[in-house]
């Protein structure tokens, strides 16, 4: 890995090891495997809802795939853990906004439907959070 | 590496710092290798009182692996022994556990309770995936564990109900004695439909459980299921909490998954509008 690449994904590192070590209990309440982990995608847009909700978090997000040749915009549902992973990792119920621009590296639905597991999510401030250990960490930049 | 290492060791700073202030009634041991500390006191008996992680946590890998998904029977938080099922209930049993597995790598996992947003009831929630709160009286202990808000009580000194008097529940009712600084529980009356590991059981159910505290920090549940209809004799594991110092529990309502069992093949599936979606 080049410096300069090793240097980018330090953060995120960082928020892994915070999420594996804070986690109370690194077990999610349903299987992932309808989210294709190897083939994850990177989406950028903006913010249509924040559902702060048991058992899971919903980003709604009208957005484009960086990496995808179509450069249309998908009105996606992106699940995240549960508040209380999420806080335990330093997420805050109101951390973000519609309106906001984001980016989420996110693992899709297998189904091809609009719908994927967060992986990394990179607010407007440029902060970046995890999605906790159940979910696994990101392998995209 | 070296950003890794320094994430740890800024965890881990801290949550010393709070165990050694929560703790200033004990006689300080410079110098030498502190011991553990001996377990707090209620009544003359071990005060398990506090909030409290499973220690090591339950922890996954990589939801596709063989070793299983979390919502996998065969998932890595399911340690201890394989039940020791009745042979005429064994092919069926296998069977059911193959088809979970079998359509988690396929990558089109079936629904579990949990997606309908049901508690896991006992003694599935000992296994403590969100953080578990123990509030103990000299006549109760209550046990609170943050994930579904779900709540069982020990009554000290009294038997359990006899099983046709038990009413059927996610938790049963238990009564609890002590033996010694061990509380012995015994749990009857869990639903023939709350099943822990997939596995199948009667209404003469009993849990039995041995909860002792290790050190002021630590306390184990060995916990024992027996059933004369579905097992050849007991199926026995044991659960390890480790204290969680200055948490305050959560809330936890089930309020909207997202997650659906597809009316036609079962699988699960995501829902993309709202419970209400009351939205514009």
């Amino acid at each position: 890995m080049k410096a300069a690449n090793w240097a980018r994904r330090m953060p995120v590192l960082v928020l892994i090891a915070l999420g594996v070590s804070a986690a109370s209990a690194a077990w999610a309440h349903h299987s992932f495997a309808m989210y294709d982990n190897e083939h994850q995608i990177k989406l950028k847009g903006k913010v249509t809802d924040f559902q702060w909700t048991n058992p899971h978090v919903y980003i709604e997000l009208d957005g484009v795939d960086q990496y995808g040749e179509s450069k249309d915009v998908k009105s996606w549902v992106i699940e995240c853990a549960n508040p209380g992973i999420l806080d335990r990792i330093g997420w805050k119920f109101n951390m973000i906004h519609k309106g906001d621009e984001i980016t989420a590296i996110v693992a899709p639905l297998r189904s091809g439907e609009p719908g994927a597991l967060l992986k990394l999510v990179t607010l407007a401030d440029g902060k970046q959070f995890g999605n906790g250990a159940p979910a696994g960490p990101a392998l995209i930049q | 590496m070296a950003a890794a290492a320094l994430a740890v060791s800024l965890i881990v700073a801290p949550s010393a710092q709070a165990q050694a202030q929560s703790t200033p009634a004990q006689a300080p041991n410079a110098k030498t290798q502190e011991p553990a500390k001996a377990a707090p006191k209620l009544a003359g008996k071990p005060d398990f009182t506090g909030v409290w992680d499973r220690a090591p946590p339950p922890v996954q890998p990589n939801p596709r692996t063989a070793s299983g998904s979390p919502a996998s029977p065969n998932g890595p938080q399911f340690a201890g022994a394989a039940p020791p099922i009745k042979p005429e209930f064994k092919a069926a049993y296998d069977a059911e556990v193959k088809r979970l597995a079998d359509a988690e790598q396929r990558g089109e996992p079936t629904t579990s309770q949990n997606t309908m947003c049901l508690p896991q009831g006992m003694p599935a929630m000992m296994l403590a995936i969100f953080p578990m709160e123990v509030v103990q009286t000299p006549k109760q202990v209550t046990i609170i564990e943050e994930a579904f808000t779900q709540i069982r009580r020990l009554y000290i000194g009294e038997d359990p109900p006899q099983v046709e008097d038990a009413e059927p529940g996610f938790y049963g009712h238990t009564g609890a004695k002590w033996d010694g600084d061990t509380l012995v529980a015994e749990t009857v009356g869990i639903k023939t439909n709350v099943l822990y590991r997939n596995v199948p059981h009667s209404e003469n159910l009993r849990i039995h459980e041995r909860l002792k505290m290790i050190d002021a920090d630590h306390f184990e549940d060995e916990i024992t299921y027996t059933d004369p209809q579905y097992l050849t004799g007991p199926w026995t594991w044991k659960w390890a909490y480790q204290r969680r110092n200055g948490y305050k529990m959560l809330e936890y309502v089930c309020e909207d998954n997202r997650e659906f069992a597809d009316p036609v093949t079962g699988q699960q599936r995501m829902r993309f509008k709202t419970k209400t979606d009351n939205k514009q």
